[in-house]
């Protein structure tokens, strides 16, 4: 399943740190793809994908693609933004109860109603993805 | 060993801009301004230096140039130590735990007598400049601050999450604001008294939506130091002294939000926090005869309200709006003004809490005095209330 793709015709303003574990979940983003990790003892996910289980410990994990479908929890328009957002102000930014019973924090696109159903977009800035989630 | 610990003195400066801007010819220096209110606490206290065996300092902002500030305090005081000293950090909840850390010196009996103390300067920052920090400090900067969430962001989405849930509307979240205004106008060192109505915080520019710039903390640079000791010290003392007869602590094990979809706007942390501290007490919320609540914003008095069992879940802001939570109501709610109007020093809040309770029970707070005042609850935070601190303290005259 691939994710629509939104162009942002700028760099992000606060890119994330990308590590040796990380890079799958942001290559696959690039791709479409939203993808976190499960423990292969506990079965549960967790979010943002981690190189162990955070509930059992287990060291075994594996990577699985969501949905990117949910629920619109909560959201808030941000007027007072750190200085690298600036040129993004005002910003909504929003939490997603995904359908596979995770708590997602992201920009929001549109004007949603609270609990929505909600669909995960892949923002491509010019210089590499986030995720967002807009109304479906 | 462990011992009872009371509350014996206090001091606190006026709480707003007390920082200098970097190229004033003048500075405006940490030492200078915390130094004299530890004189003035211990004169409260009526005990000499010599007693004091610890120190326990909420850390500094990082603006605050002189680094390891609590030796270096120490030095400047003269101040021999056999019990500890510290610098500690907890976001929100620093002051709490430069409190909950002194007390323990005292009932761990590694002195007689302990300083729980901090100095917050912050205000000649650049608010968007500060908020690149605070960001990475409410958030997994990899997955949370890349959106641009600022602390009370967070806060923001409780308000929007309480109003769809429970009907709660933006008139009862406001009225906080007004009300605490009130409360401020009566304490020396709040930082806005001038009196506000609902119609200009509704009419204010918004910061993160439904909140206005009278729902949001104001910057504030502020200094406080409470003096702490055993209770045969401060029965000695023949001073009246606020005892400390409960601490709750709770943190659920999440960063700003449970990645397992919960009731967010329940502050399971508080609830947590105030149960133990309840129960420890030998109390119930009933009991309380006000509460000086970690608040930064109007919704955040009101969940807290809620979790501390002090109104009633979803009622906590038309409760507000009924007076309930104001001086001369059923439970006074931040008698002093709380953040929004005496004034949040962030890293020192959690000290102004517990002199608040201080001051009210040993009748000290004037015209904001609660009458007859015998147990007050204070709490505070970090996160989105990810984690709670409660302590119950009760008047012995």
């Amino acid at each position: 399943m691939t994710l629509p793709i939104v162009d942002v015709a700028r760099t992000r303003p606060w890119p994330p740190r990308v590590s040796s574990f990380t890079k799958p979940f942001w290559d696959a983003l690039a791709e479409g793809r939203f993808l976190t990790t499960r423990g292969r003892t506990s079965g549960r996910l967790t979010f943002p994908p981690k190189p162990f289980c955070p509930y059992d410990w287990g060291r075994e994990i594996e990577w699985v693609e969501l949905s990117g479908r949910g629920k619109l929890y909560s959201q808030t328009v941000i007027h007072a933004v750190p200085a690298a957002f600036a040129g993004e102000a005002p910003i909504r930014n929003g939490i997603v109860d995904l359908d596979e019973g995770l708590r997602v924090a992201a920009r929001i696109l549109g004007e949603p109603a609270l609990d929505a159903a909600m669909e995960c977009v892949v923002l491509r800035y010019t210089d590499g993805p986030l995720f967002a989630f807009r109304g479906r | 060993m462990t011992r009872r610990v009371a509350v014996i003195g206090g001091a606190a400066s006026p709480n707003g801009k007390l920082q200098t801007v970097a190229d004033a010819p003048l500075q405006a220096l940490e030492h200078e301004i915390l130094a004299p209110l530890v004189i003035d606490a211990m004169a409260t206290a009526g005990l000499p230096k010599e007693e004091i065996g610890a120190l326990v300092f909420a850390m500094c902002r990082p603006y605050t140039l002189q680094k390891y500030f609590a030796t270096f305090m120490a030095n400047y005081l003269r101040l021999p130590l056999k019990g500890t000293i510290m610098e500690v950090l907890g976001n929100g909840m620093t002051g709490g735990m430069a409190f909950d850390e002194a007390v323990n010196a005292v009932a761990l009996g590694h002195s007689d007598v302990a300083l729980a103390l901090g100095i917050n300067m912050e205000s000649q920052a650049n608010s968007a400049e500060h908020m690149m920090t605070t960001m990475r400090a409410v958030g997994d900067v990899d997955f949370h601050s890349i959106f641009g969430f600022t602390p009370i962001s967070w806060y923001a989405m409780d308000a929007v999450r309480y109003m769809h849930e429970f009907g709660a509307t933006r008139a009862e979240l406001a009225s906080v604001a007004v009300k605490d205004r009130r409360h401020a106008a009566l304490n020396p060192i709040a930082q806005f008294k001038k009196p506000l109505t609902l119609d200009e915080v509704l009419g204010a520019r918004p910061i993160v939506e439904p909140l206005g710039l009278y729902e949001v903390p104001p910057r504030s640079d502020g200094a406080v130091c409470l003096v702490v000791c055993a209770e045969e010290v401060a029965k000695a003392s023949a001073r009246p002294y606020a005892l400390v007869r409960g601490r709750g602590f709770f943190h659920e094990g999440a960063h700003q939000i449970n990645e397992v979809p919960n009731d967010m706007t329940a502050f399971v942390s508080a609830q947590g926090a105030a149960a133990t501290a309840y129960r420890s007490a030998g109390i119930t919320a009933a009991d309380l005869d006000l509460a000086e609540l970690y608040a930064p914003c109007t919704i955040v008095q009101v969940l807290a309200g809620e979790a501390l069992g002090l109104t009633p879940r979803g009622k906590g802001a038309a409760q507000a709006a009924a007076g309930e939570t104001s001086l001369g109501g059923r439970i006074p709610i931040c008698t002093s003004g709380g953040c929004l109007s005496r004034g949040h020093p962030a890293y020192s809040t959690g000290l102004l809490t517990i002199y608040e309770l201080w001051e009210q029970l040993t009748h000290r707070a004037g015209e904001r005095q609660v009458r007859n005042a015998r147990l007050g609850a204070g709490s505070c935070e970090l996160g989105n209330y990810n984690a709670a601190l409660v302590h119950v303290l009760e008047a012995v005259a």
